[in-house]
């Protein structure tokens, strides 16, 4: 009985830990062009489950999971146009410093538009109830999200090394100099990687809406989360970004089983582990600017 | 300097009267004396943090830790093991932060940038994770009440006036240490490493001494101003230690000026007023403060005080560049001053031996030596790719040699980080400038000499006080010829300036040898006089190693030579011997044989011109690289570029093809004028361009590379030609198995193959080649050689390559290029066939 209440805790954890991924995949793509750590990638988090409630009222769930990313997506593009532009050759302390206004500010609309107590949000019919695999119960809508985030991760991998879009995205982060001699001009592409990065960020937050708590910090409080992935996985490392999300939500959910309280800490324990002994995350690449 | 000793306090003074005004102009707007206190609380806060984040250039997220843990602890003291007291609380709080710190410092400053920042923040959230749920040790969501202020001596401290007042002077007090710590010995270095850490290290600053120390700074001021609002609120909650804070007192820091010392003061004032007076009309106006912090970042990143310093600027007049170069007063010929001399040494002393290091699959630099005399000036040359800067490195201490020795004076020195290897005796210079820019020049090389007293870690004691080094630093200005420029601002400076600061750090240190990196780049001719004199003058007491592509200068000027050539030292001696010397001539030069079958050069003397870069001048930073440089080409032409390293070859094919934007000149291609344009629109109007080692794109497949040479530009042929892949097969055949193969895997000569089949696949009149045969073996050379032969007919070539032998074979016509002019130009075949008139044109 205990191995396969553990076993469940592991597939909870993967869950949770996809959970992480959608976001932490999103950050490492807006850092992997554009060379900026986006600490409001949150806002844009807390800004999907919010969009997506209203969305909901009018559409329904299904089409809230495409409506809402594209929606937010579309103030992405805004936000790389008018504000992450300028920081792409600036002191990296400024673009960190930036950003991190932003956040600020995201939170703060929300609650000036939404306000500041938690909103109900229903989960849909559909999924509500566990599903028997074996021994093991599952609920069903973690199953659901899970399948979501497996999908948007292999659609991401596939558009950068299976189309001609990726491939300029990937030889553009090497060498920008190479792709422009080439007669590519890169911005575009940047616009686009920086709104699918939010785009996905905004889906983060519909699919989780329905069973967190959706109140004006919650952009904050994932945004820990995620920047733990992200170093522990290694900034601009797919794999590593993966890997990283699914231990830490591994080691989440089985140290939340045992101590409930010491849940959040034990990622951060763990991070500062991982830190010391491979600096660069476990499979990170090295980024002189950033040392 | 006198103007110093108002100046100095100045601070003080205004914190004073800040002090005594505030809570009568807060209760004079109708806020009460408490909003006073939080504001002299929060100022401290921010003059912690702005400790880290403006002085020494950390971004710490996460302050609000050590503000909530000085408050938890200061509460937690009082109610389990002080009671009734509250001042061995207050000091415990401090303690117990400072120690805290001291281990976390330790631990996460080893990272660097972005990943510290992160890690700061994390240490926030765990710090809000245990105060909101550890509910048994810190009162979990309610906090830790009843917390009481008692007395000190006859003074009740309930009273709010009495608090206030007590806060400030706990204040006052703080700013005052702040004051003598950044004024410190201490505290200069500590704004060394914010603008350059790097050279910091280089200079024999243990930066990571540093950095944990003003971390611990840090932490306990702010801890000390969590502990007082504790007091103050007579609670310790868990909003202390939220994210949000922290972006609130970075906010504040910023807002108010991250560069000046009572900017963070301001902040917190502008801060709480903000507060109070907007939460009067809206519940937002937390969403407003944040738009301005996001606003000051983007519009003002210095804050309030940089606008008011701007403003200031407009109606005073500061020293301009021109104006300061003005006052300057130039000694020539002066002697090395006394305490720059180290004590006279005979014999050996610097030696390197065996030094190899590979990077990659790459050997570098193998079996190595060098020795360094007493009083002799040693010249490192070699040809591009030889090793020598390499070498130059592993010595100074840039990178660790995978093997061999190097002995400083009999001590060994080749496993040391760079910091101890400068306090040892050994300094170097830069060649890309590398100075403290945002410093004064004065600055900069006092920081230098400062490095190497026994003072340098001193926090407590005025830098003024230390007369001595103040009167080395005005002896190595004059003896630099920089008297009179002392408050110009290192970034502020000329090229040549810039160069003197840099050899003036180096000389600062105060070395027994001395290593120069490429001293007379980008000088002009009577700066490159200058130095050179400079350096003869060193050299009478100090030994001097340079790294220099100015073989001319460098051969009248040192005593003895050593030349490299691919990654192995070719031969040692003296100048007239290296002048010589035959194989030294050939490396530069060639033997005069091509190592190719072929063809013999045309004349292209009456087909239509395709490019006329006229006059053009190219600048990288400050440094000079293309003056008034022109050349012509026509079409169904290979032109070749010749010219030693530094001449601006590259630079010339970067600012045709514009990745580098050319500063004046014309530059004309088919008719049209592309100075100015960007890289993408220059590529689409037909030129073609294969950069020096290759910029195959790693992790992708030989198809896919070619598929991104195929995406943005016309493939139609119809200005230009264009290989579609049938043709790239049918002139390179080797790549028919290779498609699928990614790139990194290819060897030399496939990698350039590609790298040409990629750039013809698109349009291309002009096909730009920069050093295409480096590193391939002969026979694929053969095989690019052909093929170049045979594009010349479809399209002109302009080609940059040291291979003498070769390139005077394939092209038609050539122009040599020295410090970015043309030299000389005329056809190919002369300088081919005829050993000595190449030689008389190409070698010194």
């Amino acid at each position: 009985m205990e191995i396969v209440f553990l076993l469940e805790q592991v597939v909870n954890g993967l869950v949770l830990g996809g959970y992480y991924l959608l976001l932490a995949l999103g950050l490492s793509l807006i850092f992997s062009v554009g060379g900026i750590v986006n600490l409001a990638h949150g806002a844009f988090y807390a800004l999907g489950a919010y969009v997506s409630l209203e969305v909901i009222k009018y559409f329904g769930f299904g089409a809230s999971i495409f409506i809402t990313p594209l929606a937010v997506g579309l103030l992405g593009i805004l936000f790389e146009r008018y504000l992450l532009r300028r920081f792409y050759t600036a002191d990296p302390i400024l673009s960190l410093l930036v950003t991190f206004g932003l956040a600020m500010v995201g939170e703060q609309f929300i609650r000036m538009v939404w306000g500041a107590a938690p909103l109900a949000s229903t989960m849909p019919p559909e999924f509500k109830g566990q599903l028997l695999v074996g021994d093991m119960m599952f609920s069903r809508y973690r199953l659901f999200i899970l399948g979501v985030v497996a999908v948007v991760m292999c659609g991401i991998w596939l558009l950068l090394h299976k189309t001609s879009f990726g491939r300029v995205v990937r030889a553009g982060v090497q060498k920008p100099d190479m792709v422009a001699v080439l007669g590519i001009r890169l911005q575009p592409y940047m616009t686009a990687i920086v709104m699918l990065g939010v785009a996905t960020a905004a889906l983060g937050g519909v699919l989780f809406g329905p069973i967190a708590v959706v109140q004006p910090a919650m952009g904050t409080e994932i945004m820990t989360v995620a920047f733990v992935v992200v170093v522990i996985g290694g900034l601009g490392s797919f794999w590593g970004v993966v890997l990283a999300a699914l231990l830490v939500g591994v080691v989440r959910g089985i140290t939340i089983h045992f101590e409930p309280a010491a849940g959040e800490a034990s990622m951060y324990v763990l991070m500062f582990l991982v830190l010391m002994f491979r600096p660069r995350g476990l499979l990170g690449e090295r980024i002189e600017r950033f040392e | 300097m006198s103007a110093f000793v108002n100046q100095k306090y100045k601070s003080l003074w205004i914190g004073v009267a800040g002090l005594v005004l505030l809570p009568l102009v807060f209760q004079g707007i109708g806020l009460t004396l408490d909003a006073a206190t939080v504001v002299v609380i929060l100022a401290m806060a921010a003059m912690g943090l702005n400790l880290l984040v403006g002085t020494t250039g950390l971004v710490s997220f996460g302050h609000s830790a050590w503000f909530g843990i000085g408050g938890y602890a200061a509460a937690l003291a009082q109610l389990h093991w002080f009671p009734g007291q509250m001042w061995v609380p207050l000091l415990f709080s401090v303690a117990f932060t400072a120690a805290l710190s001291l281990v976390v410092g330790f631990l996460i400053l080893r990272r660097r940038g972005v990943y510290f920042s992160l890690l700061t923040l994390a240490l926030c959230a765990l710090t809000f994770a245990i105060s909101f749920r550890w509910t048994s040790l810190t009162g979990g969501e309610g906090g830790l009440g009843g917390i009481e202020r008692y007395t000190l001596g006859p003074l009740n401290l309930d009273d709010q006036l009495t608090y206030y007042a007590v806060v400030a002077v706990i204040g006052l007090a703080v700013l005052y240490v702040l004051l003598r710590v950044v004024r410190s010995p201490f505290g200069h270095v500590l704004v060394a490493i914010r603008e350059n850490e790097q050279r910091a290290t280089f200079q024999g600053y243990d930066i990571n001494k540093y950095k944990l120390l003003a971390f611990v700074l840090s932490a306990s001021v702010t801890a000390l101003a969590g502990a007082l609002l504790v007091f103050l609120h007579r609670l310790a909650a868990a909003e202390s230690t939220t994210v949000g804070f922290s972006g609130e007192l970075l906010a504040i820091v910023v807002i108010g000026g991250m560069r000046s010392f009572l900017g963070p003061a301001l902040g917190s004032v502008f801060f709480l007023l903000f507060r109070e007076l907007f939460s009067m009309y809206t519940d937002n106006w937390l969403l407003w403060f944040g738009l301005i912090f996001v606003g000051f970042i983007v519009f003002s990143p210095s804050g309030l005080t940089g606008i008011w310093a701007q403003l200031r600027r407009r109606f005073q007049h500061q020293p301009e560049d021109s104006a300061a170069m003005s006052k300057r007063k130039i000694y020539e010929g002066l002697p090395l001053p006394e305490f720059l001399r180290p004590a006279r040494r005979e014999g050996e002393v610097l030696q390197a031996q065996g030094i190899s290091k590979h990077f990659g699959g790459i050997q570098a630099v193998r079996e190595a030596q060098l020795t360094v005399e007493a009083g002799q000036i040693h010249a490192l040359i070699g040809p591009n790719g030889a090793g020598k800067t390499t070498t130059f490195n592993l010595i100074s201490g840039m990178f660790m040699p995978d093997a061999g020795k190097v002995r400083l004076n009999g001590q060994e020195i080749q496993h040391l980080p760079p910091d101890r290897i400068c306090q040892k005796g050994l300094a170097r210079s830069f060649q890309i400038t590398n100075l403290f820019k945002g410093l004064s020049i004065y600055e900069n090389l006092r920081l230098s000499l400062q490095a190497r007293h026994a003072a340098r870690f001193n926090f407590w004691r005025d830098i003024d006080s230390y007369p001595e080094i103040h009167a080395e630093t005005a002896e190595l200005m004059k003896f630099l010829g920089l008297q009179g420029m002392e408050e110009v601002g290192g970034g502020d400076l000329s090229y040549g300036g810039q160069r003197l600061v840099d050899l003036g750090l180096a000389l600062g240190s105060k070395p027994q040898v001395l290593l120069m990196d490429e001293p007379l780049a980008g000088l002009a001719a009577a700066e490159r006089e200058r130095v050179s004199n400079l350096v003869k003058t060193i050299a009478s007491n100090i030994p001097v190693l340079i790294v220099e592509h100015d073989i001319d200068r460098v051969l009248s000027l040192s005593h003895r030579v050593t030349v490299m050539n691919q990654g192995e030292v070719l031969m040692s001696g003296t100048p007239e011997e290296v002048r010589n010397d035959r194989r030294v001539q050939e490396i530069y030069t060639g033997t005069g044989t091509p190592p190719v079958t072929g063809r013999v050069a045309g004349h292209a003397g009456d087909r239509p011109l395709l490019l006329n870069f006229e006059k053009v001048n190219a600048f990288y930073g400050k440094s000079h690289i293309l003056n008034d440089a022109s050349l012509q080409v026509r079409e169904g032409e290979i032109v070749a570029l010749l010219g030693r390293n530094g001449a601006g070859k590259s630079t010339l094919l970067k600012t045709l093809v514009g990745l580098v934007k050319p500063a004046s000149g014309q530059v004309e291609y088919a008719g049209r004028n592309i100075a100015g344009l960007s890289a993408p629109d220059i590529a689409r109007l037909g030129l073609g361009y294969v950069p020096q080692g290759r910029g195959l794109f790693a992790g992708m497949t030989v198809a896919e590379n070619l598929a991104l040479g195929r995406l943005a530009r016309p493939t139609d042929g119809s200005n230009g030609i264009v290989w579609n892949e049938e043709q790239i097969l049918h002139y390179f055949p080797r790549l028919k198995e290779r498609m699928h193969v990614a790139a990194d895997y290819l060897s030399g000569g496939e990698q350039q193959m590609v790298a040409v089949a990629r750039a013809l696949s698109g349009n291309v009149k002009l096909l730009l080649l920069d050093e295409p045969f480096e590193g391939l073996a002969p026979t694929v050379v053969q095989e690019l050689f052909t093929v170049f032969d045979l594009l010349r007919q479809h399209v002109s070539i302009l080609i940059v390559e040291h291979n003498l032998d070769l390139v005077l074979a394939l092209a038609d016509r050539v122009y040599a290029l020295e410090r970015g002019a043309v030299f000389h130009e005329g056809p190919a075949e002369p300088l081919l066939t005829r050993l000595d008139y190449r030689k008389q044109i190409l070698w010194l």
